[in-house]
């Protein structure tokens, strides 16, 4: 009853919020306006939305056609634009054209030529790096396609690293990466869409998906949710992630972010989404499951025996991470009985003359450890890894020798760190290593009782949380029908089917061959 | 496609089953059997999977007739608004009875066996919180989670079986009927409540994407449990001898103390876990089974919110007992009394009941 009183009340005041919402300082109501037939009045409105003078890339060029008999005018934003197409393909035709029928769209060489009457198009156009032509006389204005945004060229992926695979990734133009996905899926019914997700930067984001295969239900929630934020400006995806994620507050991340366009392109062909964005040398992938994160496209460009003996070895590393310093702690505060003997006395000689306790030396040195790894992460060069793992082996040879710290912790610690990094999606990378603090706390209080009472609480978490309607651990437990591709991959001429929690139109992607 | 919301498919309730039921091998379960059958126990647990194989098909045959309907239903069905409710409320009793002497009996083992200078009620508390949590999550979850991690708990029992037949003495089995044929089935008849669990599954029957899944489940898990019962009962008598095994109140965890995996020597802290795993998921699963009954019987739709309540009330009362290694094992006996024979006397009536007033008479197949 009270929840729901709150919830109304919340409700109403997010009401009352949006409708006072305006744009201060957006010049709104000039925005709704239209073009009129008088030239001078139309330039003296542009000039006033995009200050000019002050504006100093804003060109406008004001001339003379010979053919119509009138003045007309071209705007645009010069560094955002082809200048030379503007050049060679607008001006050049129109100061040269002498016929007087013959229609603008006619006259210049170029790909999309529109026609607009409100100012709002206008400058939604322009902010794009397009061109704006106005006649005299007339009272609508052409737009014409020319836009030329800065970037870097296609690179090699930096995060998601592979020896044998394709090596281009994402850059931050979102136009060259629907290229390479188009250069993977030859098929018209790839479609992308675009959503304006944010008022005042204007930052469209490109909804990605195979129409037939992914689920409409899916497509339009996404897009309903993009559609339906209230924000400035969205830079990029990453920070889109964010607001279109369902537990901001969940340790497990729920969308994947991947910077290779074959990946993406595969989980398109199963019937996913994916997000992409200007500025974002990544795409999103949605929904994610827990696999997604684990695996990595090496696993199946590998021969099949390859491939899952790194998934064996990237599932051993993220249970080492987890669990190796939370054991240690566990078995040498409660269990050491289960040590064999000459074990049980070396690990005692060597921590008779360390102060501290067990759970206190690991604390430590998973500290220090962390931080060697962010302060490594941002020494500008590429040797600051290797930095890093100099500094942490110097560091902690000294800690051995000051008797802070007992050397078995050191190599629990790099154990439990080095394997960390097999671990190679980020988010996940991040969830292992903040999930291995509560364990090494709960073995700490409560020993394995804790720890198996956190990891059974955790487990039934996991099961619970869904990303985008798809339950985490989909499809192992709770089970679909799918091609069973989780902890092992099956033969790729085995994997016949899209993954069943998508509620894909079409199950079957191939057939045997039987 | 599968996957109605929150229904759980064959192999969830599978798994459940197997978790819930066959944990019951770990705790004293194997010293109340072998107090009546020596060194028979395993013959007395086969008879007690075929003896419990009636009820549990009538059981369903009632269901059939009523699918879609929990247990707290049928028998409002069946028995009209005020004797079903009695009904319901004496297996309301009984099983929160249950599972607090089942509760209480856990916590002991972790106390006088892994955790010995840890307080009981730090235990308990643990244990409860962490169970509420999962039966809070829901059925779904619960069904989730037993299958990811079924075969992991069930080859770890495999492991410990096998390096037990490795230790022990065969010849410890013969007599092969014990003290004879009757002592063996007089055991089993007094006994054959150890899968009244069956019973109350019947409370999360509609839950199960099928009826054909329901049913495959519920028989296929109970072969599978009454064999796995049989064979860890031939394990503990094989290694320590009847006398011994009767006089051991826990002896799966007698057991894994005394097994040695090569140069490991103490190997408890290994199987200690996977056991606590099957624990914790077969108490999030009673908690659940509870609030489903109390719910239906107090008409409150959403009974999730019941369930820390209810762990709260188990809690304080399987905390009460002094010495709960004695009154335990003598409350779950009396219970096991108790409920052998309304879980032999129930089912049939209710068929018989279901036959009278015709509820068959629509159906087509079984």
């Amino acid at each position: 009853m009270l929840k729901e009183m709150l919830t109304l009340l919340k409700k109403q005041q997010k009401q009352a919020s949006l409708s006072v919402d305006k744009l201060e300082g957006e010049q709104t109501s000039l925005k709704e306006k239209e073009f009129s037939r008088n030239l001078q009045g139309n330039l003296s409105i542009l000039k006033h939305l995009y200050s000019i003078p002050d504006n100093k890339d804003i060109k406008l060029r004001e001339l003379y056609l010979e053919g119509f008999n009138r003045q007309a005018a071209l705007l645009f934003i010069s560094t955002i634009t082809d200048v030379k197409s503007i050049e060679e393909n607008i001006l050049k035709p129109l100061t040269e054209n002498t016929s007087s029928d013959k229609k603008v769209k006619d006259i210049v060489a170029i790909q999309m030529v529109h026609e607009i009457t409100l100012y709002k198009d206008a400058v939604k156009d322009i902010n794009k790096g397009n061109a704006l032509l106005i006649l005299d006389g007339e009272p609508k204005a052409y737009i014409m396609d020319c836009p030329d945004f800065q970037s870097r060229a296609i690179e090699k992926p930096e995060s998601e690293i592979l020896i044998k695979g394709p090596k281009e990734a994402f850059n931050e133009k979102a136009v060259a990466n629907i290229s390479l996905l188009r250069k993977k899926i030859r098929n018209e019914n790839l479609i992308v869409e675009a959503v304006e997700v944010s008022q005042r930067s204007h930052n469209d984001v490109f909804v990605l998906y195979i129409r037939g295969l992914a689920n409409e239900k899916l497509i339009d929630n996404i897009k309903e949710r993009l559609g339906s934020l209230d924000v400035n400006s969205i830079q990029n995806l990453s920070l889109l992630e964010e607001y279109i994620e369902e537990r901001n507050y969940s340790l497990f991340p729920s969308i994947l972010s991947t910077e290779r366009p074959d990946r993406a392109a595969s989980f398109l062909e199963d019937g996913y989404i994916v997000l992409l964005m200007d500025n974002s040398p990544d795409s999103l992938v949605l929904p994610a499951t827990f696999w997604a994160f684990f695996h990595s496209p090496e696993d199946h460009y590998l021969r099949f025996f390859y491939g899952n003996f790194t998934r064996a070895l990237r599932m051993t590393a993220l249970f080492i991470t987890i669990f190796t310093s939370a054991i240690y702690v566990a078995i040498t505060t409660y269990h050491a009985e289960m040590i064999p003997p000459d074990l049980l006395l070396a690990i005692a000689a060597s921590r008779e003359k360390v102060p501290f306790p067990a759970v206190i030396e690991i604390l430590i040195m998973e500290l220090a450890f962390e931080l060697i790894r962010e302060a490594g992460l941002r020494v500008p060069s590429p040797i600051g890894p290797t930095i890093g793992i100099v500094g942490a082996l110097i560091l902690g040879q000294a800690a051995v020798e000051a008797n802070i710290i007992s050397p078995i912790v050191i190599i629990v610690v790099a154990l439990g760190g080095l394997s960390s990094f097999a671990v190679s999606d980020l988010s996940l990378n991040f969830a292992v290593r903040l999930t291995r603090f509560l364990f090494i706390l709960s073995a700490a209080m409560m020993g394995i009782y804790g720890m198996t009472a956190v990891f059974v609480g955790g487990l039934f978490y996991m099961v619970s949380i869904k990303s985008f309607g798809v339950p985490y651990l989909a499809p192992m437990s709770p089970n679909y029908k799918s091609s069973k591709d989780t902890i092992f991959r099956r033969l790729t001429k085995n994997e016949t089917l899209r993954p069943g929690f998508l509620k894909t139109t079409d199950l079957q992607k191939k057939t045997t061959g039987e | 496609m599968r996957q109605d919301k929150g229904k759980i498919g064959i192999k969830e309730y599978f798994a459940i089953i197997s978790l819930t039921v066959g944990a019951k091998l770990s705790d004293d379960t194997p010293a109340i059997i072998y107090e009546n059958a020596k060194n028979a126990g395993w013959l007395a647990a086969l008879l007690i999977g075929i003896l419990s194989f009636f009820p549990i098909i009538l059981l369903i045959k009632v269901y059939s007739a009523h699918k879609g309907k929990n247990l707290h239903e049928i028998l409002l069905h069946l028995f009209g608004r005020f004797f079903g409710t009695l009904l319901s409320i004496c297996l309301l009793i009984g099983g929160t009875i249950a599972v607090i002497a089942d509760s209480g009996t856990y916590v002991d083992i972790i106390g006088s066996m892994y955790f010995t200078k840890t307080p009981a009620i730090i235990l308990y508390i643990i244990l409860m919180v962490i169970c509420a949590y999962g039966a809070k999550r829901g059925i779904e979850q619960i069904g989730a989670v037993s299958w990811l991690l079924l075969p992991y708990i069930k080859i770890t029992l495999f492991i410990a079986l096998i390096f037990t037949f490795k230790k022990g003495t065969l010849g410890y089995l013969f007599p092969f009927w014990g003290e004879g044929p009757l002592e063996v089935a007089k055991a089993s008849v007094k006994n054959v409540s150890i899968f009244v669990d069956f019973f109350y599954l019947a409370l999360i029957m509609p839950l199960i994407s099928s009826y054909k899944d329901m049913k495959k489940g519920t028989l296929i898990s109970l072969v599978f449990i009454t064999v796995e019962l049989s064979l860890a009962l031939v394990a503990y008598v094989v290694l320590f001898d009847y006398t011994t095994a009767e006089m051991l109140n826990y002896p799966f965890h007698e057991t894994i103390r005394f097994i040695q995996i090569g140069f490991l020597a103490n190997v408890e802290t290994l199987f200690f876990p996977f056991w606590l795993v099957a624990t914790l998921i077969r108490f999030s699963f009673y908690l659940y089974l509870i609030a489903t009954l109390l719910g239906g019987i107090l008409k409150i739709k959403e009974f999730e919110y019941l369930i820390p309540l209810i762990a709260t009330i188990i809690l304080l009362i399987g905390l009460s007992p002094d010495a709960p290694s004695i009154t335990l094992y003598t409350v779950r006996e009396k219970i096991l009394g108790l409920l052998s024979p309304a879980f032999m006397i129930l089912p049939p009536f209710m068929w018989i009941v279901a036959k009278i007033r015709g509820d068959f008479k629509n159906e087509t197949s079984l």
